[in-house]
């Protein structure tokens, strides 16, 4: 059974409804993120679970109990806030201390476990600055300590890498991961951005005005979105919608036009009824070659190519529109230049 | 412009300050220890002996302490209540509070004196509802030099505040929330602290001004001294300069030393305040 069920909870605030009839679950241990992009009410989940924020509609349980109406400080919940929320008038020690102070620990027992904790986030010899001595990576990592000390039933992030630079944000999600895990302590992690989020998580919920559009584990994600909403979200930028669709077995045909296209049945195809085709550019074929007709091809002409470093992207235009290709190659096409898009069966993916 | 260039733009207040306010203080003060062109104490000894004196100096300090008590109780939740508030609404209500300090002292303690006099409002609401038989004395009494002093002070506590707190991170209240802190423990230990130092120039602005004042105390405290007061009687009335004098320097010594302590009791509170 799991640890957390949202179930059907509605949160409005400013007479805007923000969540409605929202459902989520989460078993114990795990890392689930929250991903989506600004206002689709990953924030808002997050405060709701914690307890800033209380819902109109629908139930809250939590280990098997109605945490509906428990009041943030008795729920025992680690929060860490994008802007770490360290007290300044605090040293780190005390910033540690706080919460075990709340809880009557008494004094030998809590320096014990505040300097254990600057430990396991390598901040040991940092007890006696204050935060505003600190780095942002720094005040980050106390502010983790400071919400795993009190040994919280459930760990929640917002945001919280958004304000280190990028190289310290790839270091401190790899922390983050690293003391989850070794803890085992069951997190909820909301963020906007997605190779953060697909890197630390055993499971990624998408989610788009107030609804989660997927929720799986993210290699199934990346590999097979299940609406256009999260393709588009996770670079798939090209998408055709076929007029017809038959199954049979481990093919399935797609008709759009006088065109026939075949795609694998696959984990990312078997949606019944789906009929919109979606495919990264990194997996779109460019083929000089268009003497024969090719199977999965599709004529068009280069509108535009610009080099990425690694590859070639072009801007392809055909009868169904224009379509974007990455490809790694010595000499770029040119220009105006006839091509066949070829479109791998086993790459293209069906999603609502 | 030059590093060097800018501190020129210090000099035209800096000659103002030097010539009108610091040489004049020292030149004060230091007359004080001088009679007959001899160094003498006698100043202070005869104004510390004299429990006239003493008496008045005590009445001082406890109206001052407790119009900044006052102050500080009726001045915290107002400003926390300003500070929270969205930026417009914010203005309106700071230009409310501060409206008392926009009104002639005068004219301010004559309506006090309407309202705290033996027939005043107060005293015939009170003997007409028939709680009291007598008129209390209110008016020419420390308690009404009180009222008119925090009445005239209050919006200086409140401005002070509202600097401070306006300026605390609501998270901060929230991460303490979440760390086991109820409403009002998150309130004590985190709002509280970091609010100290505006807490203490308000309380230095209102204390100072409340020992320095002389209409109000003059219009409401009648017969009742304070330093202020006693200090212009000594040099208008009696044309005793030397006292007047004396008296002026103890209260900026009483000033320096309130300052000093209130910031060492700032810093234990907020270390890094």
């Amino acid at each position: 059974m799991a640890l957390l069920t949202l179930d059907q909870v509605s949160v409005a605030y400013d007479n805007q409804t923000i969540l409605k009839d929202f459902s989520l679950e989460l078993e114990k241990g795990k890392l689930l993120s929250l991903l989506g992009p600004s206002g689709c009410g990953k924030t808002t989940t997050l405060r709701l679970i914690a307890g800033f924020l209380e819902a109109k509609q629908g139930k809250f349980l939590f280990g098997g109990k109605d945490y509906t109406r428990v009041p943030v400080n008795k729920r025992n919940f680690g929060f860490v806030f994008q802007s770490y929320a360290l007290f300044p008038h605090l040293s780190v020690y005390d910033n540690v201390a706080f919460g075990l102070r709340m809880r009557k620990v008494k004094d030998r027992d809590v320096s014990e476990r505040v300097m254990r904790m600057l430990e396991v986030v390598n901040l040991n010899g940092f007890e006696k600055r204050f935060p505003q001595e600190l780095s942002g990576g720094q005040r980050q990592r106390v502010a983790i300590a400071r919400a795993l000390v009190i040994e919280p039933d459930l760990l929640l992030f917002d945001e919280p890498l958004s304000n280190l630079d990028a190289n310290l944000r790839v270091n401190m999600r790899v922390e983050i991961r690293r003391i989850q895990q070794e803890l085992g302590i069951t997190t909820l992690y909301v963020s906007h951005d997605q190779e953060e989020c697909f890197s630390i998580s055993d499971q990624v919920a998408i989610m788009n005005k107030g609804i989660v559009e997927q929720l799986d584990r993210p290699e199934t994600i990346f590999k097979y979105p299940a609406t256009e909403f999260v393709a588009r979200f996770i670079g798939f930028h090209n998408f055709i919608e076929f007029d017809e669709r038959s199954d049979a077995g481990d093919a399935i045909s797609l008709k759009v036009g006088g065109r026939l296209f075949t795609a694998t049945a696959n984990p990312g195809t078997v949606r019944p009824g789906a009929r919109k085709g979606a495919i990264r550019p990194d997996d779109l074929i460019v083929s000089g070659d268009t003497g024969q007709e090719a199977a999965n091809a599709l004529p068009g002409m280069i509108k535009v190519s610009t080099y990425l470093g690694r590859s070639y992207q072009y801007v392809v235009e055909t009868e169904l529109g224009d379509f974007t290709a990455n490809q790694e190659m010595e000499t770029p096409y040119f220009s105006g230049q006839r091509v066949n898009l070829i479109f791998p069966q086993d790459k293209l993916v069906l999603v609502e | 412009m030059k590093k060097s260039a800018v501190y020129w733009l210090l000099l035209p207040g800096f000659v103002f300050l030097a010539a009108f306010m610091v040489i004049p203080i020292v030149l004060t003060i230091g007359s004080t220890f001088v009679q007959e062109n001899a160094f003498t104490l006698d100043g202070y000894l005869h104004f510390f002996k004299d429990p006239y004196f003493l008496k008045i100096l005590l009445t001082t300090l406890q109206v001052s302490v407790v119009t900044t008590l006052v102050c500080v109780v009726l001045g915290f939740p107002t400003a926390y209540y300003i500070s929270r508030k969205a930026p417009r609404r914010k203005g309106i209500l700071l230009a409310l509070a501060i409206f008392p300090l926009l009104t002639s002292p005068v004219v301010r303690s004559f309506s006090w004196m309407i309202i705290l006099g033996r027939k005043g409002l107060i005293n015939n609401a009170l003997v007409g509802l028939g709680l009291i038989d007598q008129p209390l004395d209110i008016l020419y009494t420390p308690a009404a030099m009180m009222i008119g002093l925090t009445h005239l002070f209050l919006p200086l506590m409140i401005i002070s505040l509202v600097g401070v707190l306006e300026n605390i991170d609501q998270d901060l209240l929230k991460a303490a929330q979440s760390l086991g802190a109820s409403r009002f423990t998150a309130f004590r230990r985190v709002v509280f602290p970091l609010a100290v130092p505006g807490l203490v120039i308000g309380a230095v602005l209102v204390f100072v001004g409340s020992l320095t004042a002389y209409t109000t105390p003059a219009l409401l405290g009648g017969k009742q001294r304070v330093i202020a007061t006693f200090l212009y009687q000594n040099a208008m009335t009696l044309n005793d300069w030397y006292l007047a004098s004396v008296i002026a320097a103890i209260m900026i010594a009483i000033t320096f030393i309130v300052v000093g302590v209130m910031n060492r009791m700032a810093k234990t509170l907020n270390p890094k305040g």
